[in-house]
């Protein structure tokens, strides 16, 4: 009792007196911007940017992490030879002066590459850098074999002049020109300083690790260990500092080399500080108390309910836009049960994917029937999509084999001269309340129809160990969509199944497999699309995968910011910034 | 304690190279994110088997279970708890990184408990069975059936900011504006703003257990003949209560004390992770996720430490609160 009541007055103490403390957290909530009035003009510099961040990044190395909050820090400090417009997602230079020449063997890339580019200290960017950061990719002493796997095709790099860089590719392959553009540039001076790869060549690193000479695995050593938490490049912020588990941010690199640039974004907010809060309730809690200024994905739930107050919508602007990710539940085709192809569409008709968006996704998302994002030109917009309809699926069961004979109330078949009951097991993966209830809704359904389905939660690690040695029945998991161009092989073709690759549902179609490998060596685009729709049919007829939904992602940015637009790829706070009269943060120190 | 100590680190080996999941393929599918996420990248993929072999041979994953204890254990001895898998950082500074936040938070909570618990037991004791007593015994027992994820998200929503009251952050160690330059008397403040809540909330599960153990342990001794003695004397009770009971119903206490000290670095992963401390229990529980060995390794090591050299001062302490304790020498 004692304490409670010293509890209540320690918390009037402490308002008391923080209240004049940390006046610039609380003084938003009371005096609302007037963003609607839109008396927006120039672009101005200044303010900074709270980012919700629900973990660390693992690291701040360039090619060794293989996270997304990485990915997402780094791509405010490095720069690539090419990158895509956000509004058209075409290829456009960056770091290089143009596209590549493309040989016509389609074997050789050439680059050239600007010369007014800058480092954030200042040195220049030279055709050097360039080179040293392919080699640091195809080092097999740099830890990144995840990224590495994705150079394989590249078979050697030179220096033409000292601002022009040729590669060579070992086959032709459309995406070539987007992977090679992707290389982003490090400094040498800065990530090797004693120039120990200089006298290696790139195609001398793609031999035995163990006849390189010992520089080279000095270098990795190196690069592995010295480099996880100081990342810098040739972009629009620095790297400033990082508490783990609390913030990181980025400064505005005032020397820009880009800066007044056309087709070069322009950054004006000085600071980016990524906060991390490791839960969503306690995040939007602090986007409201002033703690945060952006929350890139609210959880479903909070869309709906805890974002609909009209103070929340006076001092913030939600924006949705479709995620590309799409969610699938795959049935193993290898299963007795499901190598039968009117099984998996039976279980399509089975899934009421127009309920699991409205109820397990309040609505948030749209139903899909193929692989592809649904705004890309390949999508093939005429596919029919299965309806809930248990009527047509228990004709197709029927039509099958499945019967209950026994009278037990489950389905079953004579399978390989044995009795199979309809039983199977949907796995799915802990910490996804989506993809459980997913399973959960789709489990309440087949109850009802004599099939004996049954839920397990595995821990990520296990589960995915699970999916990769094929050892499921079903399962419900989501993969990332490019919005741009995408090649699908690693997913759908059969050589994929066999060697534990991502088509872990062991689907196997001998046209398909065709149609991927032409897919890869096509050049034209229209060609490629027509190739795309084929293969949408074919899996369409086939259900390999009960697609099921794209999710909408709803982000929440204070009111205070100007330039917030939705692209393909979502927003972009490179382009935000803040009329001086609204500026909240002020930089003590000033940059220049 | 040498063969018991290897002993130790040999289970917590086994059990964490044993069990399923692989930090290989998890870095291959994109890290723990994509277990929340939307989905795994395609991309990233590529040919998955050979990065992931060309991974595990980059830590040693690739030899025998049994060489690679060896290789660790003898990395121990030098003080070598390696690198994480996460970011080839030393594992030690990591920890070391991290240690005065949760031993901050855990230091204070931990006062926090005895200073509460301890006059609550023995006012308990010292007036048993009466209104008072059954009222505190009732609330601290309510107090330890209230789960700590339910109070800290009730305490996040309701007085956190948000729609409510706005008494506490919601989290963090220190404000955002914080800055090195601020006068110390802001800090503490600052400070003493952000931790008011967690420390709250790890406390109060542990008055129920303290008071209990301090109101029992009294009131044995309470019934003791010398106890008699000394009011037959006519000493005032508040000096029998201090000088010739509350000494003797320590005992107990100071058995607890050996346990606090391995949670003194284990944290509380509920509290840290709900309030987003960077604190040793949060890097333990992601590191299990993530199946990081080195850095599972050290802190399971270091608590196991920790836990040995606890019940050695607890050992000595009772010693010296009870004369009848000794070691070997005189026997009573």
């Amino acid at each position: 009792m004692l304490a409670r009541r010293w509890r209540f007055l320690f918390a009037i103490l402490m308002l008391s007196v923080t209240g004049c403390g940390d006046k610039s957290e609380v003084k938003v909530a009371d005096a609302p911007s007037t963003a609607s009035a839109k008396e927006a003009g120039k672009p101005v510099t200044g303010d900074w940017l709270v980012i919700h961040s629900l973990s660390d990044p693992e690291q701040l190395n360039p090619l060794t992490s293989n996270d997304a909050s990485s990915n997402e820090v780094l791509g405010f400090v490095l720069e690539s030879l090419l990158t895509r417009d956000p509004r058209t997602l075409e290829l456009k230079p960056l770091i290089a002066e143009a596209r590549p020449e493309i040989a016509q063997d389609k074997l050789t890339y050439t680059f050239r590459i600007r010369q007014d580019a800058r480092f954030q200290d200042g040195r220049p960017l030279t055709g050097e850098d360039v080179l040293f950061s392919v080699k640091a990719i195809k080092c097999p002493f740099v830890n990144a074999p995840f990224l590495r796997v994705y150079f394989n095709s590249l078979v050697d790099a030179r220096l033409v002049d000292p601002y022009t860089i040729r590669f060579v590719t070992k086959e032709p392959y459309f995406l070539n020109e987007s992977v090679l553009g992707g290389i982003t540039v490090l400094p040498r001076h800065y990530y090797d300083p004693e120039n120990l790869l200089q006298r290696v060549a790139v195609r001398d690193l793609i031999q035995d690790p163990a006849k390189l000479p010992g520089e080279v695995k000095k270098f990795g050593d190196q690069f592995n260990k010295n480099y996880s938490r100081n990342p810098m490049g040739s972009g629009p912020y620095k790297f400033s500092l990082w508490k783990t588990g609390r913030e990181l941010e980025l400064v505005r690199n005032p020397d820009y080399w880009g800066n007044g640039k056309a087709g070069i974004d322009q950054a004006h907010l000085d600071r980016l500080k990524f906060r991390v809060v490791n839960n969503f309730d306690a995040a939007l809690v602090r986007l409201k108390s002033g703690s945060l200024d952006y929350m890139e994905a609210l959880q479903p739930v909070q869309v709906v309910r805890g974002t609909d107050s009209e103070r929340f919508k006076r001092e913030f602007q939600k924006y949705e836009y479709y995620a590309p990710t799409y969610t699938y539940i795959g049935w193993n085709n290898d299963h007795p049960i499901f190598r039968d192809k009117r099984i998996r569409q039976a279980m399509t008709y089975l899934t009421n994917r127009q309920q699991i968006v409205k109820s397990v996704l309040f609505g948030l998302g749209e139903v899909v029937n193929g692989h592809i994002y649904l705004f890309r030109p390949e999508y093939d917009k005429t596919l029919p999509s299965y309806p809930f309809d248990p009527a047509k699926a228990l004709a197709l069961l029927n039509e099958a084999g499945w019967r209950d004979t026994d009278g037990d109330g489950v389905l079953d078949k004579v399978i390989d001269g044995k009795k199979t009951p309809l039983r199977f097991e949907i796995k799915i993966n802990s910490g996804n309340a989506v993809r459980k209830s997913v399973a959960l809704v789709l489990l309440d359904e087949l109850k009802k129809h004599g099939i004996d389905a049954s839920v397990r939660e595995l821990d990520w690690t296990i589960f995915l160990n699970d999916v990769k040695n094929h050892q499921f029945d079903a399962v419900v998991l989501g993969w990332q969509m490019s919005t741009t161009e995408s090649d699908a092989y690693q997913v759908w073709h059969s050589s994929q199944a066999a060697n534990k690759g991502s088509n872990a549902i062991s689907y196997k179609n001998a046209r398909v497999d065709e149609i991927l490998e032409l897919y890869r060596g096509e050049f034209d685009a229209q060609k490629r699309i027509q190739l795309y729709k084929e293969f949408q049919r074919i899996l369409s007829d086939e259900q390999p995968y009960t697609f099921l939904y794209l999710p909408k992602r709803v982000s929440a940015v204070q009111r205070r910011f100007e330039g917030v637009e939705v692209f393909p790829d979502g927003l972009r706070p490179v382009d935000w910034w803040v009329p001086s009269a609204r500026q909240k943060y002020v930089t003590t120190v000033t940059a220049n | 304690m040498i063969p018991t100590f290897i002993g130790i680190t040999l289970v917590g080996f086994l059990i964490m190279r044993l069990a399923p999941g692989d930090p290989a393929e998890l870095r291959a599918a994109g890290g723990l994110g994509a277990a929340a996420g939307g989905g795994i990248s395609v991309e990233k993929r590529g040919s998955v088997d050979e990065a992931v072999a060309q991974w595990r041979a980059q830590y040693g994953l690739d030899k025998p279970l049994h060489v690679q204890y060896a290789v660790w254990l003898k990395n121990l001895f030098t003080l070598n708890f390696g690198e994480s898998f996460k970011d080839n950082q030393s594992v030690w500074e990591k920890i070391l990184e991290r240690l005065p936040v949760t031993v901050k938070l855990n230091l204070w909570s931990i006062l926090v408990v005895y200073l509460v618990a301890i006059p609550l037991g023995i006012y308990s004791a010292t007036h048993p069975n009466s209104f008072g007593d059954q009222v505190t015994t009732l609330a601290a027992f309510v107090l330890f059936a209230v789960p700590l994820v339910w109070a800290a998200t009730m305490a996040i929503v309701f007085i956190c900011g948000g729609d409510f009251y706005y008494l506490f952050p919601p989290g963090g160690l220190e404000s955002l504006e914080f800055a090195d330059d601020w006068p110390v008397w802001k800090k503490i403040n600052d400070h003493a703003w952000h931790l008011f809540l967690p420390v709250v909330l790890l406390s109060y599960d542990g008055f129920a257990g303290m008071s209990r153990y301090m109101r029992s342990s009294m009131l044995e001794v309470l019934g003791q003949d010398y106890v008699q003695v000394a009011r037959a004397k006519g000493l005032p009770e508040g000096m029998v209560i201090a000088k010739h009971v509350l000494r003797n119903s320590l005992i107990p206490q100071v058995t607890i004390l050996a346990s606090i000290l391995p949670g003194l670095i284990g944290g509380s992963v509920i509290i840290e992770t709900i309030f987003s401390i960077p604190g040793l229990g949060q890097l333990g529980f992601e590191s299990v996720l993530a199946r990081d060995y080195p850095t599972v390794l050290a802190l399971f090591t270091v608590s196991a430490v920790l836990t040995l050299f606890g019940i050695l001062v607890s050992d000595i302490l009772l010693a010296v609160v009870d004369p009848r304790i000794a070691f070997g020498r005189r026997q009573q």
